[in-house]
Formats: structure tokens, sequence, C-alpha cells
């Protein structure tokens, strides 16, 4: 007898249907997976058959072939437990399928029947929907992660009974299907248990990061030891306009397919430090079957990388293309792998080895040549995709029991989302969403009747060093402030405003004297 | 070859038994004479030379027992007229006069760019490498004056105060130069390569070094004593208790220099050496007619050198400050001379932080006020 169900494998972010076949034979008995299986389908063979015999069904003894099509496709992974069960229970006809052919199944078998949660069910549910399936059979943990797909209906079973239930009956299905309201998506409130008003003083850093978030500028601050950048840069993420459905879908898949007990649709901003011990595949993603790295996982939300000096410097070049791209393509022999990384990037570093240059109490121990080392090292493209840099300066102590209020991170996102619209408004119909994402040529048209800002622009430009690109920060900058001032050009101040955000102590070193 | 007095002298001293020390009381003895000292070398020293060659005669062997490096006298030859640095010796009339009245004088010079001739005013700036702000505007703020009015402004090209001082006197009329405590054709420290460079074209370099001198620690006092002697006065901006420049300015009493010293703030370790100096009878500067007052025989010969006007280009900077307005004007009023964070002023003046932030680069970039730690601004004027 032969039976057919569809099941799905991972290439990288995206699903593809794989389908499982399986012939039911006479012969010696027999069990055999072909079709490129991976060391989890093989051993998939023995706890399809406890699950079956413990959910108390028969184990047909016969000769069983099943084949995962398209089988030129290496498949790795625990999905196909619970289509192979089914399967082998359709074809040796102790069961009767009434949704085969509108449905699909992914899950992991338990020893005793129950499903267990497998990687990257939202991305098979997106690909389910463009297949144009009715029902989609998943683990009943991690259901509402796929819920809020739209169009295909999910369907939650804890273990292989209930999966045989929803399977062969079509009524039954209903009371399986789970569905999250789009409702229930946050409506705007702040379920962050940190806010910007926690931040006394640094007023500076706090308008930059406004300005940075505002205009998706990669920022990078620097400050001596205990001066608030991690905590400055921790809260960025709470002036982050917040997700909307399309965004939280795709954050999730990135999610699901790092961890497998996602149950619900993420809907905060992803943050992510990763430490600077970091490995080169755990920062940017890849491994032997490649996985999403931290910048992927910072996908639509901030990468923080803190003590940015003591990151190896091949993988801080690394970034140039996902940054450019806003996309990671990890090439195997085999396949080439993509994963999104559409994030923001926040730096923090001190300013100097011994970590106090331009510090006002304690006397930085440096020499100039080490703090032009130090900076040496970071140089280079990279920094130039950093648009802002900015000093936070320690504090007295006094001004940490302040109990002057500050403005809280629900009105400061108010602003900026008002500003992202200004952006979207403008950049219509082009590929680019962000001020910080415009070449020189659309920054020369902004100036293009602008004698004033022109020659602003060569006087500070002489002044304080810049280089071009610096030059061209500056004006993006402006472009974010002057959006922000909901002003449709440039001033003189917005330019004066954003010259602070480029230059001080450490943030122009590199100019040889 | 032709064989002249700095060939003779280089001979002389690529002998490590031959001090400069003991050449110039030969030379002394002998009135100014380099034949004859040279001849007194050949006499006393057992000498037997062959200048074209730069071997000693293979009959004196014996008697010879110099360590000498005979290919040294021929690399150095070799490497001036390769690289285009030139070599002058004391008895040359391009030597400048005020370095042959200091006790121990170079023998010889290398140096690049402008005849050193030329220079006919020298001031040294000197300080510390690790200077804070306010020494930088200041070493900026007297060097860019110095050399508009005529006046060489000599340091010693290291980091920090000194390249300040070069490159603000690069712009002017005075010109800068540059003494290197290694070769020639060393540039140390490093990261000074672009001033370095910019200084061999516009202004000039000089050692006393060979070339390929690595920059020993000892060679930068013995470099310190052609700093002071280049010149007439030695002004010492931001020196700690026991630095370079608080010797340079020793060494510069001792050939009878004059010694100035700008003030910092007395909190501030990093002007304590020169309110030592100041102590012990430097003169105060605060501007650049209290330079010029002990100059008062160069003076007119100064003004005649560059048309300087008393008046014109020692008017207080600060009159400036008249012309700045409204928001601008209270925050200057406002950020005094003690230093005040962006905290502090947004506080006081409530202006939105944006506006300050513009106020203050605005401000720093009229040379109004500078940052002085980070995000702490103070008055300049």
């Amino acid at each position: 007898m032969f039976f057919k169900l569809d099941s799905f494998t991972l290439i990288g972010i995206n699903a593809i249907r794989v389908s499982v076949e399986v012939h039911i034979s006479r012969g010696l008995p027999e069990f055999i997976i072909v079709g490129l299986p991976g060391k989890a389908v093989n051993e998939s063979r023995q706890r399809v058959r406890s699950a079956v015999i413990n959910s108390g069904f028969d184990f047909p003894v016969k000769k069983i072939i099943v084949n995962l099509s398209p089988a030129d496709i290496k498949k790795d992974g625990s999905f196909y437990d619970l289509p192979i069960a089914l399967s082998i229970l359709a074809a040796s006809g102790q069961i009767k399928c009434d949704i085969s052919g509108g449905s699909c199944f992914v899950g992991e078998l338990s020893l005793d029947g129950k499903i267990n949660p497998v990687k990257g069910l939202i991305s098979m549910a997106e690909e389910a929907k463009k297949l144009d399936k009715k029902f989609f059979l998943v683990p009943y943990e991690i259901a509402n992660q796929a819920s809020f797909i739209s169009g295909v209906d999910i369907v939650a079973c804890k273990n292989l009974s209930e999966a045989v239930e929803a399977f062969i009956c079509r009524e039954s299905i209903g009371k399986f299907i789970c569905r999250d309201k789009i409702e229930n998506i946050s409506s705007g409130s702040n379920s962050y248990d940190f806010d910007f008003s926690d931040v006394k003083g640094q007023l500076k850093a706090k308008r930059a990061l406004e300005i940075a978030v505002s205009g998706r500028h990669n920022i990078m601050l620097i400050g001596p030891p205990g001066s608030g950048k991690t905590m400055l840069a921790r809260r960025a993420v709470t002036i982050m306009p917040d997700l909307d459905l399309e965004e939280c879908i795709e954050v999730t898949r990135v999610y699901s397919l790092y961890e497998k007990y996602v149950n619900r649709l993420i809907q905060e901003r992803p943050f992510r430090n990763p430490h600077h011990t970091i490995s080169r595949a755990g920062l940017i993603g890849g491994g032997a079957s490649p996985r999403p790295g931290e910048i992927s996982l910072a996908h639509k939300g901030l990468l923080f990388l803190d003590e940015f000096s003591q990151f190896p410097k091949n993988f801080i070049e690394d970034l140039r293309q996902p940054l450019e791209n806003k996309e990671v393509i990890i090439t195997r022999s085999h396949l080439s792998y993509s994963f999104p990384c559409n994030f923001m990037l926040i730096m923090a570093t001190n300013p100097c080895y011994c970590g106090y240059y331009g510090d006002e109490s304690r006397k930085c121990v440096c020499s100039q040549r080490e703090i032009q080392k130090f900076w040496k090292k970071m140089s280079g493209p990279v920094m130039d995709r950093i648009d802002m840099r900015v000093n936070v300066a320690r504090l007295p102590e006094k001004s940490f029991i302040n109990t002057e209020a500050s403005e809280n991170s629900n009105k400061i996102k108010s602003r900026i989302e008002e500003c992202l619209r200004i952006q979207n408004d403008r950049f219509k119909g082009k590929n680019i969403s962000y001020n910080s994402e415009v070449g020189i040529k659309i920054i020369n048209g902004w100036l293009k009747n602008d004698k004033k800002i022109r020659d602003l622009i060569y006087t500070l430009s002489g002044k304080y060093n810049l280089t071009a690109r610096g030059t061209v920060s500056i004006l993006k900058v402006s472009r974010t402030i002057a959006d922000l001032d909901r002003s449709d050009i440039i001033t003189e101040n917005h330019v004066i405003e954003a010259i602070n955000y480029r230059v001080g102590y450490g943030c122009n070193q590199g100019s040889n004297f | 070859m032709k064989i002249g007095n700095r060939e003779k002298i280089l001979y002389l001293l690529v002998d490590k038994k031959i001090k400069s020390a003991k050449f110039m009381d030969i030379y002394r003895q002998n009135s100014g004479n380099i034949n004859k000292t040279f001849e007194h070398f050949l006499k006393y020293e057992n000498l037997k030379l062959n200048l074209e060659t730069g071997k000693r005669n293979s009959d004196y062997t014996e008697i010879n027992t110099h360590e000498r490096d005979e290919d040294e006298y021929l690399r150095v030859i070799d490497f001036i007229f390769k690289n285009k640095v030139d070599l002058l010796c004391i008895g040359d009339d391009s030597y400048p006069d005020i370095l042959k009245q200091i006790y121990s004088p170079p023998l010889l010079l290398f140096f690049k760019g402008n005849k050193i001739k030329e220079i006919e005013f020298g001031i040294a700036v000197v300080g510390s490498r690790k200077c804070t702000a306010y020494g930088r505007e200041a070493a900026g703020y007297i060097s860019r004056n110095l050399s508009e009015i005529g006046i060489t402004v000599v340091s010693g090209l290291a980091v920090g105060i000194d390249s300040y001082a070069h490159k603000a006197a690069l712009e002017g009329k005075g010109g800068t130069m540059g003494v290197l405590g290694c070769g020639i054709d060393i540039v140390y420290p490093p990261e000074n390569k672009l001033l370095y460079e910019e200084i061999a074209l516009n202004g000039s370099i000089v050692t006393e070094f060979f070339p390929k001198t690595p920059p020993l620690k000892s060679n930068f006092p013995v470099r310190n004593r052609i700093i002071s002697g280049l010149c007439r006065g030695v002004i010492v901006i931001e020196a700690g208790e026991k630095s370079g420049a608080v010797i340079t300015s020793e060494l510069a009493l001792k050939q009878d220099r004059e010694v100035f010293a700008v003030p910092g703030n007395i909190f501030s370790p990093a002007s304590r050496g020169c309110h030592k100096l100041i102590k012990n009878g430097a003169k105060l500067v605060e501007k650049i007619d209290d330079i010029l007052e002990e100059f008062s025989e160069y003076r007119d010969n100064l003004r005649l050198l560059s048309g300087y006007e008393h008046t014109k280009n020692t008017k207080p900077h600060y009159s400036q400050a008249s012309w700045i307005q409204g928001n601008e004007a209270r925050i200057y009023e406002f950020i005094g001379y003690r230093a005040k964070s962006i905290e502090e002023i947004v506080k006081y003046s409530k202006i939105e932080v944006k506006e300050v932030l513009g106020i203050l680069a605005s401000l720093e970039i009229k040379q109004l006020i500078r940052e002085d730690s980070i995000n702490k601004y103070s008055r300049l004027f």
C-alpha cells in the first residue's frame, strides 16, 4: 500500500515542501528511510515505531519504505516523525484519511506518542499558506507561534492519538484548531520594565539616540567606564516604534529557527547584546547546517556590541556586507542560505585603553600614540557606516539621586513615529526607507539650491578635518534632525547640531595631528 | 669629491673617541679655524687620513688604536647627496650665529627645508606631550600669532604641544622649525608623519644626529639644547614638574635665553611645571606683547619684517563675543571659565537640549568656548 503526506524542510529561513511517501509491501520486515536523510531523520524510525505502538496502534511487520521527496535535498531535523507515523498508519489501513491532500504535518514524536516542538514552524506555516493548504498540523506546545498566519488553519495536537483523531475526521478537526486574535497584538503599550526616564542627565546621548533611532543611523557611544553606555543602549529599544504584524512574523521566523519553544508571536523589538568572546558563526550565522547568528536575531531590532574594541577585527569586517545588504548569505558547497538582518547597530567603547581619555576627574594615562593605536583598529569601512559618534560622560554622584522627571520612552517614541512617517512619504516608491540609507546623489539633490549650507559644510569640514564620508554622515543626520523638526529643508541649525554627533573626545581620531 | 670643512668635521666625528666638546676646545684655541683644528687632530690623535676614501692610510694602522666606523663617513656623505638633505658645519656662513654662542654647539647640522640662515628670530614653544584641550588652544594661539608677525616657532616635533605649535605656526610668515632627537630620515613619533612632511616642505627640520640614529631617550635632552639654542626665548606651555619642557627651559637659562611660561588652571597637574617656572622668575605670558616686550631691541626689526602693527594683532579676541546675540550670548555668559556640563547649561538656560547642542557647536566653531572634558565646556576668552 502506498500513502503520501506533505511536510516541510528548512533551507535557511525558508521552508520548502517535502513529500513523505510511504510504501508498505510484503517481504522481510524492514523500515527504511530514503531521500538523503540526516542522522536525526534516520533515528526517527525508532521513535515512530515506539510512538505508534504506545498509542495503541499496530506497527506493521512488513517491509516499509519511506521516501522524502525531493530526494536530492539533504534533510535534517525531527520534522518528519509525525507525517511518517500517520502515513504508516494510513498505508497499513489502520486509519482512513479525510484531509490528507489539503493539509501538511510536522512534529517530533516522543516514545509515548507525545508531539514535541520543532524549529521554524512559522516559516512552514507561511509556505503552507502559499501552497493553498487548508490545515497545518503542528505540535500543540508551539502552535501559537504560527496562529497569526491567516489562510491556513493551525491544528494543534498534543499527541499522536489526537493527531489521528483530527486526521480521520474533518468534523472533529475544529476542536483542535488554534486561532489567536489579531487584536492580541500589542496596542502600543510599553511592555519593557525599563524606560528612558530612568537615565538621569546624559541629555546629549539621549537626544543622539532619538535621532539615531529616527533615521536608523548606526551609532557609537564613547565614554569612560561607568558612564552609562550600556544603560542607554538597552533603553534605545523602548523608543523604537512597535512592530507591525508583518514585522512580528519576520522576527518570529528568525527566532523560531534559533530555539524550539517559541509559543507566541514575538512582538517586542529584539535587543541582542552578544559578548565579545562570541564566535564568528555565532555573530554572523553559520555552522554545518547554518543557523542564524546574532545579527539575524537582531533583525528589525537592535544589535548592541558592547566594548566594541574587544571584538576581533575580522568579525567587525564581516559586518560590512550585512550592514549594507540587510541580509546575510551563508554559502555551503551544496546550497546557499540567506537570513535577514535588517538591524540598527549600537556600539559602545571606551575612548582609549585606560578608558578615561577626556574624563573630567580621572586622568588618562595613555599616550597619544596608544590612543591612536586604539582607534586604528576600528577605522576603515565599518566606521564609515557609523553615522553618529557620541561622547558619554560620567555623571557626578549627586545627579543619580536627581528626582527631576525626565521624558519617558513613550513620548520620545511618538516623536520618532512621526519622523518615520515623514521619511516613508519621502522615500515612497524608492527601495529605501530611512535617511541613513540615502546615497550622495539624493543628498546633493537636497542641497542643490542651498549655497549657504554648502558653504557651512566646507567651513566645518575644514575646521574638524572631516573626510568626505564624514561630511555625508553629517548631512544624513541633519536630514533626520530636520525631519524631527518637521522642517522641509535642512537649515544651518540642523547641520550645526549634527556636528555634535561626529566630533569630540575620540570621535574623530585617526587624523594625523 | 670636494673636501670642505664639513667633510673634515664629519670625518673626525665618526670617530667615537673625538667628542664635540673636545673639538670645540681645540676649535676655540685655534680661534675658529677649522683647518688648523683638523691639523691638530691629525697630529695629536695619530690619524693619517685619506679623505677621499674615508679609509685611514695603511701605514698607520698599527699606531691607530681608535675604534672607527670607516664606512660611516661614506655612508653619511652618500646619504646627504641622495636625500636632498643639507649638512652645515659650525664654520659655515649659513650656520646660525645664535647657535654658535652656546656652550656646546652642534658641530654639524643636518637639515631639510628652508635655509636656516633665513630664520632671523626664533622662539621655542615647548610643552607636554599629553596636553589638555587648554594647552592645545594656548599653543595654537601663541604660535599662530608669533608666526604671523614673522617669528619662527621652534619646537621638538613631538606629539602634544609641540605638534600643535608647529601646525599653527605653519600658517604664518615666520614659519616653523622642528628639531629632532633622531636621524633626519626617521619620523618619530610616527603619527607625526604628515606634519613632518609638511614642515619639510614649508619650514625646516634640523638635527645634529647622524642619519639612522634611533630616537634614544638620551638624545632628547641633547636635542633640547639646540631648541633653546636656536631661539631667543623659550615659552613653556603645560609642563609637568619634571618634564622635558622644564629641562629645555633650564638649558635656556644657561644659554642666556629668556624663559616664558603660560599659566594654567591651579588645580590642573598639567601646568605644575609652568607655575613652578613662574614662581622662579619666568615671565608669565598671556598675550604676544608679553613676549615682545622682552625683545624691545628687535621690535623695530620685527615690525619692519612683517608690517606688524602693535594694536592690530593683540586686539583681545573676546571682543568677538560682543557680536553674538540672543540665546547664544546667554549661554556664552553662563558657561564662564569653570567647565559646565551640558546638563547644567540646559537646566540653567531652560533652552531645549537640541538647541543648546547647536549653540555649543556654533560657539565652538567661533572659537569662543572649548570642550574641556567630555561634554563639559568652558569659555576660551
